[in-house]
């Protein structure tokens, strides 16, 4: 992608992600206003919205924008599985990074279990249905013990870790009282060996906004804060690779998230060694381990090193998944791609609390989407 | 009378000993198979041939699902089943249920293709999906 102008992050607000019963008429409100009073602008300046949700009504992108306003802005419904918060996101980019719009926004909800299931769903069985996702991260699980000798214990640390990034995120879904451990990781009952209920994500509701500006808006607005630059939007559908998967893969090859992080890089002009936070699509811990070496930070077969040294944890060489991840802040499908973006933006500002990484400079958002798509943004902090 | 779940991914011979026969593709130009049946070669965007695939293959990776849905503690009501991804002979890589019970499988091990019952139509046919069983071979 070539942007004709430079993008920035002025705003980012999220509702909490959880088991709740909070409407996602109320939540997307919530979201959406929490991202303008961030930005400390109105409605109204608002050039295009992008509103993403997973298989809700299709009225419910511009019927729910009427609350935030009625200003005639262009409304557009954006959907894409888990990465439905980081297309409608990449949208904005691109809204402003072409000139269509000085000042985009995108906010994206989904509620309990997902839109699909209050929608319906599929009744009778089909074969692309069979399975389900459970099943294909742990086929990645049971191939990599097998292949590299990985170990539960390895597979509880990352999860424990995103479990205690989560305490310090009051959106998380998950907010343990306590330190939790890999002991208690592994405990909890057996979703699909070798993944335990603790190491799946978290699948309640929530929603959460982002709003995207020019340079000049950027710096009107920024009231002292530094400014966060988009440096890389980048998305890519498979490719094909040997072993290719095409009927009940949840996502594609792993090999996915290695090209379009390369793409993403070259568009920004850094590489791994330069970031500082990486938030990936951690729905069980494999996922994580296997991010590590396609995003670059280790080399193939060096995650599980990183994970024995503590290297991803909030005060490591690289934290992973500092608000938790999908696994402890949780996986409503539509905003989750939108709740990275917070957490980069709050980190890259220096805003985030006792979860903060200190002197924060690049972050790395990586969401996979069923179907399946990969999406990398980069995010850089100017003085 | 038992009948493909959905048209077009496999059929199931009369022969009731016989394994349901999987309906893939071969690109001329890609020299590459697929399952199930692409509309063109992926790879190189060409017409591409149907062909039927190899029943027998081996396991490259394998589960045993529990509590089947993200984020849920509520468990199978089944008590759970086992998944597989194979490889046959072809180079196609697909995914199925699993015959058996945790401790059964080994990555390598030989499958052959079975069929599965997922429920019944209006006039009273199995619906069949494709699953995977031990052949007892070895690897």
């Amino acid at each position: 992608m070539s942007m004709n102008r430079d993008v920035y992050v002025i705003g980012v607000g999220m509702h909490r992600f959880g088991k709740h019963d909070v409407s996602r008429r109320d939540m997307h409100y919530a979201a959406g206003l929490a991202a303008l009073e961030d930005a400390n602008i109105s409605f109204r300046d608002v050039g295009t919205l992008y509103s993403g949700y997973i298989g809700g009504n299709m009225l419910d992108g511009v019927s729910f924008a009427k609350d935030l306003g009625l200003t005639g802005l262009p409304v557009v419904h954006v959907e894409n599985a888990s990465a439905t918060g980081s297309s409608a996101f990449r949208e904005a980019v691109m809204a402003v990074a072409g000139g269509s719009s000085e000042v985009a926004m995108a906010v994206a909800f989904d509620g309990r279990l997902g839109n699909m299931a209050a929608a319906g769903g599929p009744r009778r069985p089909t074969m692309d249905t069979s399975l389900l996702p459970a099943a294909f991260f742990a086929f990645w699980a049971v191939r990599r013990m097998h292949d590299n000798g990985t170990t539960v214990e390895t597979f509880a640390k990352i999860a424990a870790k995103n479990w205690n990034h989560a305490r310090f995120n009051k959106f998380a879904e998950r907010q343990a009282e306590n330190e939790i451990t890999p002991e208690m990781v592994l405990a909890a009952p057996m979703v699909a060996y070798p993944h335990t209920a603790m190491m799946a994500c978290g699948a309640g509701a929530g929603a959460a906004a982002a709003i995207v500006a020019t340079r000049e808006v950027a710096e009107r607005l920024a009231n002292s804060r530094p400014l966060v630059k988009v440096i890389a939007s980048q998305m890519q559908s498979e490719r094909y690779q040997p072993g290719h998967v095409f009927l009940g893969a949840i996502v594609g090859p792993s090999e996915s998230t290695r090209m379009t992080a390369n793409l993403a890089y070259e568009e920004a002009g850094v590489g791994p060694e330069d970031l500082d936070l990486v938030h990936v699509h951690d729905a069980f811990p494999i996922e994580e381990l296997m991010y590590y070496e396609l995003l670059g930070i280790c080399p193939d077969g060096g995650g599980d090193r990183l994970v024995a040294e503590g290297a991803t944890t909030i005060g490591g060489r690289i934290p992973f998944s500092t608000d938790g991840g999908l696994i402890g802040r949780g996986h409503p499908g539509g905003p989750t791609g939108l709740a990275q973006i917070w957490d980069v933006t709050q980190q890259l500002r220096g805003e985030s609390g006792a979860r903060q990484v200190e002197g924060a400079r690049i972050g790395l958002a990586h969401m996979m989407g069923a179907g399946s798509v990969c999406v990398v943004h980069i995010l850089k902090r100017e003085a | 009378m038992k009948v493909p779940v959905e048209e077009g991914y496999f059929r199931i011979p009369e022969d009731p000993a016989a394994p349901p026969v999987l309906l893939g593709s071969f690109s001329p130009a890609a020299k590459t198979y697929f399952w199930p049946r692409r509309k063109r070669c992926p790879i190189t965007l060409e017409p591409v041939e149907d062909c039927e695939l190899s029943t027998d293959g081996v396991i490259y990776s394998w589960t045993f699902v529990l509590l089947p849905w993200l984020g849920s503690m509520e468990a199978d009501a089944g008590g759970g089943f086992g998944a597989c991804q194979v490889d046959l002979p072809e180079g196609v890589r697909i995914q199925a249920p699993l015959d058996g019970k945790m401790g059964d499988w080994s990555i390598g091990q030989k499958v052959r293709l079975v069929t599965r019952t997922v429920g019944k139509d209006d006039a009273g046919n199995e619906l069949c999906a494709i699953a995977f069983r031990l052949t007892g071979e070895g690897r």
